[in-house]
């Protein structure tokens, strides 16, 4: 059965990234899109300055915030495509559960958002002189906040199979998502009531903890002991098993309905 | 061909709520299909077809009943019981244009749990088979109507599922492209051994190529026989007389039962006469009347005038 599940997920994977590769122009001109929306957003956040001091920081919730974006996009979005194509029922007749045939397409994703957060990294470094610290440390953390960004895509992709409507709120959500994880705005600058929301969400706290290991240069013992990493960790794990949950009972709900294939 | 491959059970499914009103789109059907059947199962727009072919597929759960395919309960194990099922639907595309006709089978295959050369070597006969091999790595947005209908129905069989459920697989398809579908469906039955459910509006179709069928009215299933007898039960002596030249009215008239038709200047009666000595009689009435006789036909009815016979001209009921 394991490998069966690693063939299909393997397999989804393949697919995703083929359809990435042919449409590499439009994922180029989402990639020019972002790196403008960054600039801008920086620009007029920082009073009409671009600081690479400061930059830096807003750069690296920004790029978290990319993992977030892209990957809600892709699973809701995703769906919703393979709705109106009509591939989402023949993806929902493979033996293995469709939540586990969505990992693979998951997974893709990862790896062309860190293709294009590289070339982001690479452009504002070119660009504006923006350095950013490059240590090991912030792989397990963007790993475990990826882990978190996954199961949150896992709620919205599974409202998606249940009301077909949620397709319109993914960009409002995704631009709701950049401004309140404390990527452009400080959390502790929030209005206390805001400041709770946006402790919710799935990327602030990774972005709380990427800037610890990279900027400051704390160890990964240092956050774990002082509690952040701990809390990401939680916050991650909270989120995964509640997007397994909702996933699974939209999935069932869908094919009660027998609506798996409308759009 | 004493087990039933394909068995449903009380099979229901309602959709809506008390408060939405509740439609009942599959009522109660029961229904064994044999290995090595080409089964077709039809129907008018709405009469719960497609319900019942995704309640086998695993794509909608039932509102009560059981579909089991070779002996596995979808509803218990629905993973084991998909890896024996593929399947074409209606009004989708089913397979993903931006990629290759290769790369669609691989993707279909991984799915299915399928990986190394035996997928390579299945998704290479099958694309020889559908006489697309030269085409394997175009894209399939490029194809034809038809040739992405050969991918989807290859995409069906990576697997080599041993039942295929074809869905209205000749939908918007042409004449050429249709006669190339229908030899692969026959093919599949006569030289892969599948068990196929078909279900098509095309009525000559199912007639050519099906064992069996059953027919399907509000959710319910209205006869179910192979199609000989299906046939045989409507079977009455029907003739079709061609004479020249158009007829008066109250000659048209004098014929009763009988329809009277101009066909390009000519005239053509049809319809049921039992005795030879009615036949012999009506020759007779059309000489006196002066008329030339062209041709007499003995015609026998066909699955259309069944379907027609039960659901329009009949209650629906069924036999």
């Amino acid at each position: 059965m394991m490998r069966t599940l690693l063939v299909v997920v393997s397999g989804e994977m393949r697919k995703a990234l083929l359809m990435a590769w042919t449409y590499k122009t439009n994922t180029l001109i989402g990639l020019f899109t972002l790196g403008f929306i960054f600039i801008g957003i920086a620009f007029f956040v920082q009073g009409g300055v671009l600081d690479p001091a400061v930059l830096v920081t807003t750069l690296l919730g920004y790029l978290v915030w990319m993992y977030a974006a892209l990957a809600v996009g892709d699973l809701s979005g995703g769906l919703g495509r393979e709705m109106q194509a009509g591939t989402l029922e023949q993806m929902a007749m493979s033996p293995v559960p469709l939540g586990i045939v969505l990992l693979g397409r998951a997974l893709a994703n990862l790896v062309i958002t860190t293709v294009q957060v590289v070339l982001m990294v690479v452009a504002m470094s070119l660009l504006f002189g923006i350095r950013l610290p490059l240590r090991w440390e912030m792989v397990p953390v963007l790993a475990l906040t990826w882990v978190g960004i996954l199961g949150f895509g896992y709620v919205i992709a599974g409202a998606m199979l249940v009301l077909k409507q949620v397709g319109s709120f993914t960009g409002l959500l995704n631009n709701a998502l950049a401004f309140l994880n404390g990527s452009f705005l400080p959390v502790e600058d929030m209005p206390g009531w805001l400041a709770s929301v946006s402790r919710t969400l799935p990327t602030t706290q990774g972005v709380v903890v990427l800037r610890k290991v990279t900027l400051s240069g704390d160890s990964l013992s240092a956050v774990w002991r002082e509690g952040s990493l701990v809390g990401l960790l939680i916050h991650s794990a909270c989120y995964v098993v509640v997007g397994g949950l909702v996933f699974g009972i939209c999935e069932r709900h869908a094919r009660e309905r027998g609506t798996l294939g409308q759009y | 061909m004493n087990t039933a491959f394909v068995q449903l059970r009380g099979l229901r499914k309602s959709y809506g709520t008390a408060r939405t009103g509740i439609v009942a789109a599959v009522q109660g059907i029961d229904l064994d299909i044999h290995a090595g059947q080409l089964f077709g199962f039809l129907g008018a727009n709405g009469a719960g077809k497609t319900t019942t072919i995704k309640m086998i597929c695993g794509l909608i759960r039932p509102t009560a009943g059981t579909v089991s395919v070779d002996g596995v309960d979808i509803g218990r194990r629905r993973g084991a019981a998909m890896q024996r099922v593929g399947a074409v639907l209606e009004g989708t595309r089913n397979i993903h244009w931006p990629l290759s006709a290769w790369d669609n089978l691989l993707y279909f295959g991984h799915l299915k749990g399928m990986f190394g050369h035996t997928l390579r070597a299945r998704a290479e006969r099958l694309l020889r088979m559908l006489e697309l091999w030269d085409r394997r790595d175009d894209l399939v947005g490029t194809f034809s109507r038809g040739m992405q209908q050969k991918v989807a129905i290859g995409c069906a069989l990576i697997a080599d599922p041993p039942l295929v459920m074809l869905d209205e697989p000749t939908l918007g398809l042409d004449v050429l492209a249709v006669v190339a579908v229908r030899r692969l469906i026959k093919a599949l039955v006569e030289d892969e051994g599948k068990t196929v459910i078909l279900t098509t509006h095309q009525l000559d179709m199912a007639e050519a190529l099906c064992d069996r069928v059953a027919i399907i009215n509000k959710g319910r299933i209205v006869t179910d026989q192979p199609v000989a007898s299906l046939l045989a039960l409507f079977r009455e002596k029907t003739y079709r007389i061609k004479v020249e030249g158009c007829l008066t009215e109250t000659a048209v008239a004098s014929f009763g039962d009988v329809n009277v038709a101009t066909v390009n200047g000519d005239t053509v009666l049809h319809g049921p006469i039992d005795q030879a000595e009615d036949l012999y009689d009506l020759v007779a009435r059309l000489r006196v009347l002066g008329v030339r006789l062209l041709s007499v036909q003995e015609t026998e009815p066909s699955l259309e005038d069944v379907f027609l016979q039960l659901l329009v001209a009949g209650d629906g009921e069924g036999v």
